[in-house]
């Protein structure tokens, strides 16, 4: 308890944020008990009306509520962009370990397969991936992937190219330690903190992408409550009835600023090598 | 010190998305707003959805029609605003079998280059359609309406004499459909040259098209210099263009909110009119819709009244039949036998034992699941008919999963049969006459709408194709409009209302017509 009370005090920003990310999370999971009506539930009648009491956020225009498909949209949202990081986390840290660690063929082969890959735009190529595969949220989680893991992979090659020839590495290899060995102890323990922090950070940048792809069709297909797709769907009305659109994107931005701050807090966190200088005892002005 | 340098940062950053967000601005902002072009003559601008970069007529129905709506083409017969075919480049003819027609062609009518229109370029369009349909260098089949024994030309008379397969009544009303436009064939190899008002300067593919005036325009004075097409995917683009003063003139704002918002603000007319399109979902007999029961107790779970006033916002008429209630065929005298009744909806089913064994939300049939692959592209409010539908099936506990696809994407979808459900919208007098949209659901013909089959529907249909009668082939209409209600052949959502929005104070006479071949008319001009 004094230990975490310790930990509280010295990292504020983390545990403000870490609780907002509870809440954000708290609201995907337990969103069948937050929710008014059946988000997918249809009063044609009732279709476009502005927020009140009995539909706090107002209906979409088949007559759903908007409160309780934008709740629902948390769930959407949050688990795909959290399975997408989880991939190209993976998929990215393992290549770009492979690759600084032996060298060669491989790391050339892997690595210019991912510069073929930044060297596109990568919603262009994420749009196309999407495109080819057919539309619908788990392509577009793939598609995403295949253009993001080149982030992970690289910097976790060049973490390695750092570590490899330091003399605890040597060591181990001077005593015979096996290949997989060195890689499972000593490299992705030292490669781990930089990548979950990139990790933590990117949470909010890949739900955009995510909510992007459904905007423009290419992600969650109607009737999924998505936020994406739900700002696509209020767009039609964004000048009669800006709620349509107001709602599912302030819940996006909410969502992804406090992933990014989360992420950001994280690396304070991790990091103590950049602990914050106090103010005061920056730089001197020239005055 | 500190603070002057935090201000200069501040300002230096404004200073720096100001000059981001000037670069942003489009070329076209100088000088071409209103109704004054760069040379001074009247300049408009019309922003339109693209439904083809081609204006040949042969290339495939779409750029037929954007031969003729644009203005550049005209075929030689064209349809009034009541939907009666009148004399264009035709001026006169003569039939007394339906089979042997002799027209004769306005004298003094010249191309947009100055070539003179002559019975024997005429006899070379007409032939170049067909010889594309032939040997598959086009995707227009104008032998869906006519196919000629032959044509002749006679320059001396000035008449084409066109010779049908068989006897065609309504052969003035085929050859106003936009296929039949009348090209320079020339210059055809080089451009699309017509008889329109207007020709093409310059085109930009999936961007804009720039139309100058045609100087021998034979139909009175053309009111523009210069017209500049803005091609528009968006509803809410095209009417956020209106409004900001961008464009003077679109067509079909198909958002609800943004058609109201100008229907209520004087600065706009809207112009609308009760359509001569059919708004509807095609059944798949091939599939598990080849069920009577299925079939009727969806059209009992379809509110489409609702749908139409509510969820398009009155985009649509409702009706039951497939033949627009504006159109004199008979539809105060059909019966709905499956109006809205989701209570005998749910009974249909049950009684027919489509239940719920299994407690998961969703009827079976034979055992299997109801799962309906409802196939929808976006035009014309087509995808919102198609999610509300499957919200309302949901309802009943029949499952079904729509698929908002691209027009050819689902058109090939459609040919190959695979599908369940799928949105159409189309004009049901396409040559001023019905059979040919009826012949649908002919047996002969229904392989791509879905596979319907009536032995006496077909009966009528034959009858009908062979009767020149004008009560008998009105009897016959409105029986197989009512064998088709009966058989619950189709889900009809309503009949669209084309509109016209334009600028009140800059742009007259901008009236959209029923048969909406015609866009750019010399009925538009600027405003007074």
């Amino acid at each position: 308890m004094e230990k975490l009370k310790r930990f509280v005090r010295k990292n504020p920003a983390f545990t403000v944020f870490f609780l907002l990310a509870l809440c954000v999370i708290g609201a995907a999971v337990f969103a069948p008990a937050l929710v008014t009506h059946d988000p997918y539930e249809a009063v044609l009648a009732d279709a476009v009306q502005p927020p009140g009491p009995e539909h706090w956020f107002g209906t979409d225009r088949m007559g759903r509520d908007l409160f309780s498909r934008v709740i629902y949209g948390a769930r959407t949202s949050l688990s795909a962009s959290l399975a997408l990081v989880c991939i190209i986390m993976t998929a990215g840290t393992i290549l770009g370990i492979l690759a600084g660690w032996f060298g060669g063929i491989l790391d050339a082969v892997i690595m210019r397969i991912s510069d073929m890959m930044i060297s596109f735009p990568g919603m262009v190529l994420a749009l196309a991936v999407a495109g080819i595969l057919g539309a619908s949220m788990k392509n577009a989680v793939l598609a995403i992937a295949v253009v993001s893991w080149t982030k992970y992979a690289r910097l976790a090659r060049s973490l390695v190219l750092k570590i490899r020839e330091r003399d605890y590495i040597a060591a181990a290899r001077v005593t015979g330690s096996r290949t997989s060995h060195i890689l499972w102890s000593y490299l992705l323990p030292n490669v781990l903190p930089t990548i979950l922090i990139t990790g933590a950070t990117d949470i909010g940048s890949m739900m955009m992408e995510i909510a992007a792809l459904s905007f423009l069709g290419f992600g969650a297909q109607a009737p999924t409550a998505e936020w994406g797709l739900m700002l696509n769907e209020g767009r039609a009305y964004m000048t009669a009835a800006p709620w349509l659109m107001v709602f599912p994107g302030l819940a996006i931005f909410i969502t992804v600023v406090v992933f990014n701050l989360l992420g950001d807090s994280l690396r304070d966190v991790l990091d103590p090598r950049e602990e914050r200088q106090e103010p005061g005892l920056g730089r001197k002005e020239n005055e | 010190m500190r603070q002057m340098k935090k201000i200069t940062a501040v300002l230096l950053a404004g200073a720096l998305a100001a000059g981001l967000a000037a670069c942003g601005g489009s070329p076209e902002d100088s000088g071409k707003n209103g109704t004054v072009s760069g040379s001074g003559g009247a300049h408009l601008n019309f922003s339109c959805y693209s439904y083809s970069n081609s204006m040949d007529p042969i290339t495939n129905v779409n750029s037929s029609w954007c031969f003729v709506r644009y203005g550049v083409g005209e075929c030689l017969f064209r349809f009034d605003e009541n939907v009666n075919v009148e004399n264009a480049l035709c001026d006169s003819y003569e039939t007394e079998d339906y089979t042997t027609w002799v027209l004769h062609i306005r004298e003094g009518v010249k191309f947009s280059n100055g070539n003179p229109v002559t019975p024997t370029v005429v006899k070379e369009s007409l032939e170049r359609l067909y010889q594309a349909e032939a040997d598959k260098t086009g995707n227009s089949t104008p032998s869906q309406y006519v196919t000629f024994a032959s044509i002749e030309a006679d320059d001396q008379a000035g008449t084409v004499t066109l010779v049908c397969s068989s006897q065609t009544v309504g052969l003035p009303g085929i050859l106003a459909y936009p296929w039949y436009g009348i090209v320079d064939t020339g210059v055809i190899d080089s451009e699309v040259i017509g008889t329109g008002p207007y020709r093409v300067a310059d085109v930009q593919e999936n961007s804009s098209i720039e139309l100058v005036k045609n100087e021998y325009y034979w139909d009175g004075e053309v009111p523009y210099d210069s017209i500049t097409i803005y091609l528009t995917e968006d509803s809410s683009t095209k009417a956020m263009a209106l409004k900001s003063g961008d464009v003077d003139l679109v067509e079909n704002i198909t958002t609800p909110s943004d058609l109201a918002e100008l229907e209520a603000d004087p600065q706009y007319y809207v112009s609308k009119t009760a359509g001569v399109r059919l708004g509807n979902s095609y059944f798949n007999f091939h599939g598990v819709l080849g069920n009577d029961a299925l079939r009727q107790a969806i059209l009992c779970a379809i509110d489409d009244e609702t749908m139409c006033n509510v969820t398009v916002g009155g985009m649509y008429t409702p009706g039951c039949s497939v033949l627009p209630s504006s159109l004199p065929y008979g539809s105060e005298q059909l019966t709905d036998a499956y109006s809205y009744d989701p209570e005998r909806a749910v009974q249909i089913l049950d009684e027919a034992g489509i239940t719920d064994t299994d407690g998961d939300g969703y009827r079976e049939l034979d055992g299997q699941n109801i799962h309906l692959n409802y196939l929808a592209y976006s035009s014309r409010n087509l995808d919102e008919f198609a999610q509300a539908v499957a919200i309302s099936l949901e309802a009943v506990g029949i499952g079904c999963t729509v698929t908002v696809q691209d027009y050819d994407t689902a058109l090939a979808n459609q040919s190959a049969g695979d599908f369940d459900l799928i949105t159409s919208n189309a004009i049901v007098v396409p040559t001023g006459d019905p059979t040919g949209f009826l012949g649908n659901f002919y047996s002969g013909n229904s392989d791509t709408y879905g596979y319907y089959v009536n032995e006496e529907y077909d009966a009528l249909y034959e009858q009908l194709l062979g009767s020149t009668d004008e009560e008998e082939r009105l009897g016959l209409i409105i029986e197989m409009q009512q064998i088709l209600i009966d058989d619950a052949a189709t889900l009809v959502h309503g009949y669209y209302n084309s509109t016209f929005a334009s600028r009140a104070d800059v742009v007259a006479g901008a009236e959209i017509t029923p048969m909406d071949y015609y866009w750019i008319t010399t009925d538009i001009r600027p405003a007074e």
